[in-house]
C-alpha cells in the first residue's frame, strides 16, 4: 500500500462525508454523465460530487476516461467535432451543459492548466493579463496588481519580477507551468483543473508544482488528473479512481489508498496493472 | 578471377548502400542550379552594364573593292566570324585559304546623315584604326547620338574658344530644368485644373444645376486659370529661346559640318581622352540618369524611371489588396468552413486557380473588372466625363487587382499552412482563459501565423512582379505621359495607366524601330528588374526573419 503523507493525514483531520454533502460544500456535482466519442462511449454515468476548497484527484490506467471527464468541466470536449454528451454537470446548481450558457463565461469561472506548458509567446506580463485584458480590463494599477498578486500566488513572482516584459518562452519548463498557473489564476476562477501538470517536468519543478497545489487549495477548488499514484496521495484530499470510462471508487485520499473497498482499486494501487 | 569480381560487386553494393552516391547526385544538382542562377545574373549583368561604360570612339579609314576611301567613325558593339564562301559572290577580294572573315558591327550615330546608325565593316578591308581624342561623342535629345569632332562654338552668333563648352552646358542644362519644372508641374496643374472646372460645369449641367452664378464662378475660375498659364507659357518660351541661342558646329565622318543646337544636346563626352577614374565617374552618371530619367526616343534612349515607379506602385499596391483577401479567406477555410467535401472541393478550386495561365487572368481583369466594374463605376461617380471613360479603361489598379487574383491562392495557401502548424495547446490555452474563437484568432493565432502570412505575401510579390502578360490587357502601355502619382489632389491616380518593366523590355527589345541600338538596353533594364524584385524580395523577407526571430522558441 502507498503511504499517505503527514499533509494528506493531517487534512483529513478536517474530513468531509462525501456521500452526504450540504450544497454550500458543494463546488461542482456531475450527474449521470455520458460522453461519447462517435460510436464509443468514452464515460459512463458519472456521477460524483467535487467538494469546494479541496483538491480533488482524478487517477487510473491511460485511456480510463480521467482526462476527458476533467475537459467536461470546463467544456473543453466542444472542440472535439465528434464528441457527444448527454447528462448534467451543474456548477451553483446551474447546468453548464444548458442551452443559454456563456462558454467563454463558464472557462473564465473554470480555468484549465494543461499537460505540458504552453505560455503565449509574449512576455511574461501580458501572459499573466491575458485573460484580463480578453475581460476588457485594461487599467494598468489593475492589471500591474494582478500580475504581482498572481505571480506570487504561482510562487514564481521571486524570480521574473526583474524581467516581466521579456519572452515568456525563455523560461524553464518548470517555470512556464508555474506561469500557466499564475495565467490560470489571475482571472480568479472558482475551480481549477489541473490536467497532468507536472507529467512533462523534471522532479524538482515537479515538487514546486505539487507545493504549490497545497497553497492554491485555500483559494480555490482543485481538480486534478495524475496518472502518478504518489502525487495523487501527497496532494489531493479526495481521490476518485477510474477504469475504462467508469467511476470505479470515490473516496478520501487516505481512505482509498489504504482500504480501498472495490478490488479494481486495490489491484490498480498495488500496482498489478495500470 | 570470380573470386575479385565478387569482391568487387561487393564493394560496389556498399558504396551504394552508404548513400554516397545519393549525396554526390544531390550534391551535382544543387551546384547546376547555382550555376545556372550564377550564369543568369553573370550575363544580363555584363551585358547590361557594358551599355553604361564609356566605349572607346574608333575611327576606321578602309579601301573598298573599288578604291573608294571611307572613314567610319563609331563605337563597336559586336564582333562576329562569317564563313568566307558567304562574300564569295562579291568582289571582295580575299586569301583563298582563309575560311572565315571577321566582322565587326559598329554604331555610328549621326542619324540625320545616314539612314542606318549600324553598319558591319569587314575586318580585311580596314586599312587603319585609330582612336583620336578629339573625338567627341554628343549625346542628344533627339536621333541619338553624333560623334565627330567638335569644329567651332557659336555664342549668340560668335564663335568663341571650345573651353568654354562646359560652362555653356551647365548654362542650358539649368535652363532645361527650369523648363521641365513648367512644362511639368506648374503648366501640368493648370491643364488639370482646367479640365476639372470643366467637368465641374457639365456635371452641374446633367444635374440640371447650372445656375447662372455657378457658370460666371466657374467662368472667372476658369479665366484666372488661363491668364496664369498664358504668363507661365510666355516664360517658357522666354527660356527656350535662352537655351537656343548658341550652337556648335561638328565635322561628322565623312567630312560633312552639322550645326547642332544646344537645346538638342544632353551630354558631350571625349570618351577617348578619359581616364579609368573619369570613366568610372562616366559609368555612374550613366546609371543615374538610366534610373531616374524619362526615356526619349520610342523608349531606345534615356531613362525608364516612369517603368521602375509603375513596377514597384503596382506591386506594392497588389500586395495591400492580396494580403487581407489571402489571409481572411485562408482564416475561414482553416477554421471555420465545415470540414465536408465542399470545403474539400473548395480548396482544389483555390489551389487550381494558380495553374490558370496568367494571360487568362488579364482577358478575365479586362472583361469583367475594365468593362464591367469600372463602366459602371463610370456611369455612377464620373457621368461627366464619358464617354471617355475614367475607371472604365484600363489603369493602375485595374491592374493590381487583377495580380491579386492571380497571386491570391499563393497567399492562400501558404497562410492556411501557417496555420495548421499552429499547435493546438495555444488554442486550447487561449480558449481555456475564457477567449472566444475569434479573440483567439485575432490575439494569439494570427500573430503566431505571421512568418507564413509573409512567405505568402513574399511569394506573391516574387510572382506578380515578373508578370507582364495580363497586365498589357488592363493598364500597361509603352508610354505614359503621367505617372500614377503627382502633386494634383487626389495624388494617387489609380485610374491612370502605367508603364511597367517587364514590358518596357518587351518594347524595346521587340517592338522599337531599332533593335540592334536597343539590345543592351534589354539586358539593362532586365537586370533592373530582377534588382528591384530581389530588393522588394528582401525587405519581405527581413520582416519575415524579424517576426519568426520573435515566435521562435516555439519550435521546440
Amino acid at each position: 500500500m502507498i503511504s499517505v503523507t503527514p499533509t494528506a493525514l493531517a487534512d483529513s483531520a478536517n474530513k468531509i462525508d462525501l456521500s452526504n454533502l450540504s450544497p454550500e460544500q458543494v463546488a461542482l456535482s456531475i450527474d449521470n454523465l455520458n460522453l461519447y466519442y462517435g460510436e464509443k462511449q468514452a464515460l459512463q454515468n458519472i456521477s460524483m460530487a467535487i467538494p469546494k476548497g479541496q483538491v480533488t484527484a482524478f487517477i487510473g490506467p491511460s485511456g480510463c476516461g480521467k482526462s476527458t471527464l476533467l475537459r467536461c468541466i470546463n467544456r473543453m470536449n466542444d472542440l472535439v467535432d465528434i464528441c457527444k454528451i448527454t447528462g448534467e454537470i451543474n456548477l451553483h446548481g446551474e447546468n453548464i451543459y444548458g442551452k443559454h450558457v456563456d462558454v467563454a463565461e463558464l472557462r473564465r469561472k473554470v480555468g484549465m492548466v494543461f499537460q505540458r506548458p504552453n505560455p503565449f509567446p509574449k512576455s511574461i506580463y501580458e501572459n499573466v493579463v491575458y485573460g484580463l485584458r480578453i475581460k476588457g480590463e485594461n487599467n494598468r494599477r489593475v492589471l500591474d496588481e494582478a500580475v504581482e498578486k498572481s505571480l506570487k500566488s504561482a510562487a514564481l513572482w521571486n524570480e521574473v519580477k526583474d524581467r516581466l516584459h521579456e519572452s515568456a518562452l525563455g523560461l524553464s519548463g518548470g517555470q512556464q507551468q508555474r506561469l500557466v498557473i499564475a495565467r490560470a489564476i489571475a482571472i480568479q476562477p472558482e475551480v481549477l483543473l489541473l490536467d497532468e501538470p507536472t507529467s512533462a517536468l523534471d522532479p524538482i519543478s515537479t515538487l514546486t508544482i505539487e507545493e504549490l497545489i497545497n497553497d492554491l487549495k485555500e483559494q480555490f477548488t482543485v481538480v486534478i488528473v495524475t496518472h502518478n499514484m504518489q502525487q495523487a496521495a501527497r496532494v489531493s484530499d479526495q481521490t476518485a479512481f477510474m477504469y475504462m470510462g467508469d467511476l470505479i471508487e470515490y473516496a478520501d485520499t487516505n481512505t482509498l489508498f489504504t482500504t480501498p473497498a472495490k478490488k479494481k482499486t486495490e489491484d490498480y494501487i498495488t500496482g498489478r496493472y495500470g | 578471377m570470380m573470386k575479385n569480381s565478387n569482391k568487387e560487386q561487393k564493394n560496389m553494393n556498399k558504396w551504394f548502400s552508404s548513400g554516397s552516391p545519393w549525396i554526390w547526385l544531390s550534391a551535382g544538382g544543387v551546384s547546376i542550379s547555382l550555376i545556372s542562377v550564377l550564369g543568369l545574373l553573370w550575363l544580363i549583368a555584363s551585358k547590361g552594364l557594358s551599355y553604361f561604360w564609356p566605349a572607346e570612339i574608333h575611327e576606321f579609314k578602309s579601301i573598298d573593292q573599288h578604291g573608294k576611301h571611307t572613314t567610319v567613325i563609331g563605337e563597336i558593339y559586336d564582333r562576329e566570324f562569317i564563313p568566307a564562301s558567304q562574300l564569295a559572290h562579291t568582289s571582295i577580294v580575299l586569301d583563298p585559304t582563309q575560311e572565315t572573315v571577321e566582322r565587326l558591327l559598329v554604331k555610328t550615330g549621326n542619324r540625320e546623315l545616314v539612314s542606318l546608325d549600324f553598319r558591319w565593316i569587314l575586318v580585311p578591308q580596314i586599312q587603319s584604326t585609330s582612336t583620336p581624342e578629339e573625338l567627341a561623342v554628343i549625346e542628344r535629345r533627339t536621333n541619338g547620338n553624333f560623334y565627330g569632332y567638335i569644329d567651332s562654338v557659336v555664342l549668340d552668333g560668335k564663335e568663341v574658344e571650345k573651353s568654354k563648352l562646359p560652362e555653356l552646358l551647365t548654362r542650358v542644362d539649368n535652363f532645361q530644368e527650369e523648363i521641365d519644372q513648367l512644362q511639368t508641374t506648374d503648366i501640368g496643374a493648370i491643364n488639370y485644373q482646367l479640365e476639372r472646372l470643366r467637368l465641374k460645369e457639365r456635371k452641374y449641367k446633367l444635374d440640371n444645376q447650372l445656375t447662372e452664378a455657378r457658370k460666371q464662378e466657374l467662368a472667372s475660375k476658369t479665366q484666372a486659370l488661363k491668364d496664369e498659364y498664358t504668363t507661365l507659357e510666355s516664360e517658357l518660351m522666354a527660356l527656350r529661346d535662352e537655351v537656343a541661342r548658341d550652337h556648335i558646329v561638328v565635322r561628322a565622318m565623312d567630312g560633312q559640318k552639322v550645326t547642332i543646337n544646344f537645346e538638342h544636346i544632353l551630354n558631350i563626352t571625349y570618351n577617348n581622352k578619359l581616364g579609368l577614374f573619369e570613366k568610372v565617374g562616366t559609368f555612374l552618371s550613366q546609371i543615374g540618369g538610366f534610373l531616374i530619367d524619362d526615356p526619349r526616343e520610342a523608349n531606345t534612349e534615356g531613362g525608364v524611371f516612369p517603368a521602375i515607379f509603375g513596377t514597384v506602385l503596382m506591386v506594392l499596391l497588389m500586395t495591400v489588396i492580396v494580403s487581407p483577401f489571402g489571409v481572411v479567406a485562408a482564416i475561414y477555410l482553416h477554421e471555420y468552413a465545415g470540414k465536408n467535401a465542399l470545403t474539400k472541393l473548395l480548396r482544389i478550386a483555390v489551389i487550381n486557380l494558380a495553374g490558370v495561365p496568367s494571360i487568362v487572368y488579364g482577358v478575365f481583369g479586362l472583361g469583367f473588372f475594365v468593362y464591367m466594374v469600372g463602366g459602371s463605376l463610370d456611369q455612377l461617380f464620373y457621368p461627366e466625363t464619358l464617354p471617355s471613360p475614367t475607371f472604365g479603361t484600363p489603369g493602375v489598379m485595374w491592374s493590381a487587382i487583377t495580380l491579386a487574383i492571380l497571386t491570391l491562392p499563393v497567399v492562400i495557401v501558404s497562410t492556411e499552412e501557417g496555420l495548421a502548424r499552429i499547435p493546438s495547446a495555444m488554442r486550447h490555452g487561449s480558449l481555456a482563459l475564457g477567449a472566444t474563437k475569434a479573440e483567439t484568432l485575432w490575439r494569439i493565432i494570427l500573430p503566431i501565423a505571421s512568418p507564413a502570412i509573409m512567405t505568402g505575401i513574399i511569394l506573391a510579390i516574387a510572382r506578380a512582379a515578373g508578370e507582364v502578360a495580363p497586365l498589357m490587357l488592363v493598364g500597361v502601355v509603352k508610354m505614359a505621359p503621367n505617372l500614377p502619382l503627382d502633386g494634383n489632389f487626389p495624388f494617387l491616380h489609380l485610374d491612370r495607366k502605367f508603364m511597367h518593366l517587364g514590358f518596357h523590355i518587351y518594347d524595346v527589345g521587340f517592338q522599337s524601330p531599332n533593335v540592334e541600338a536597343a539590345r543592351p538596353l534589354v539586358y539593362a533594364t532586365a537586370l533592373l528588374l530582377v534588382m528591384i524584385i530581389i530588393s522588394l524580395n528582401m525587405t519581405a523577407v527581413s520582416i519575415r526573419n524579424r517576426l519568426r526571430e520573435k515566435y521562435r522558441m516555439l519550435e521546440h
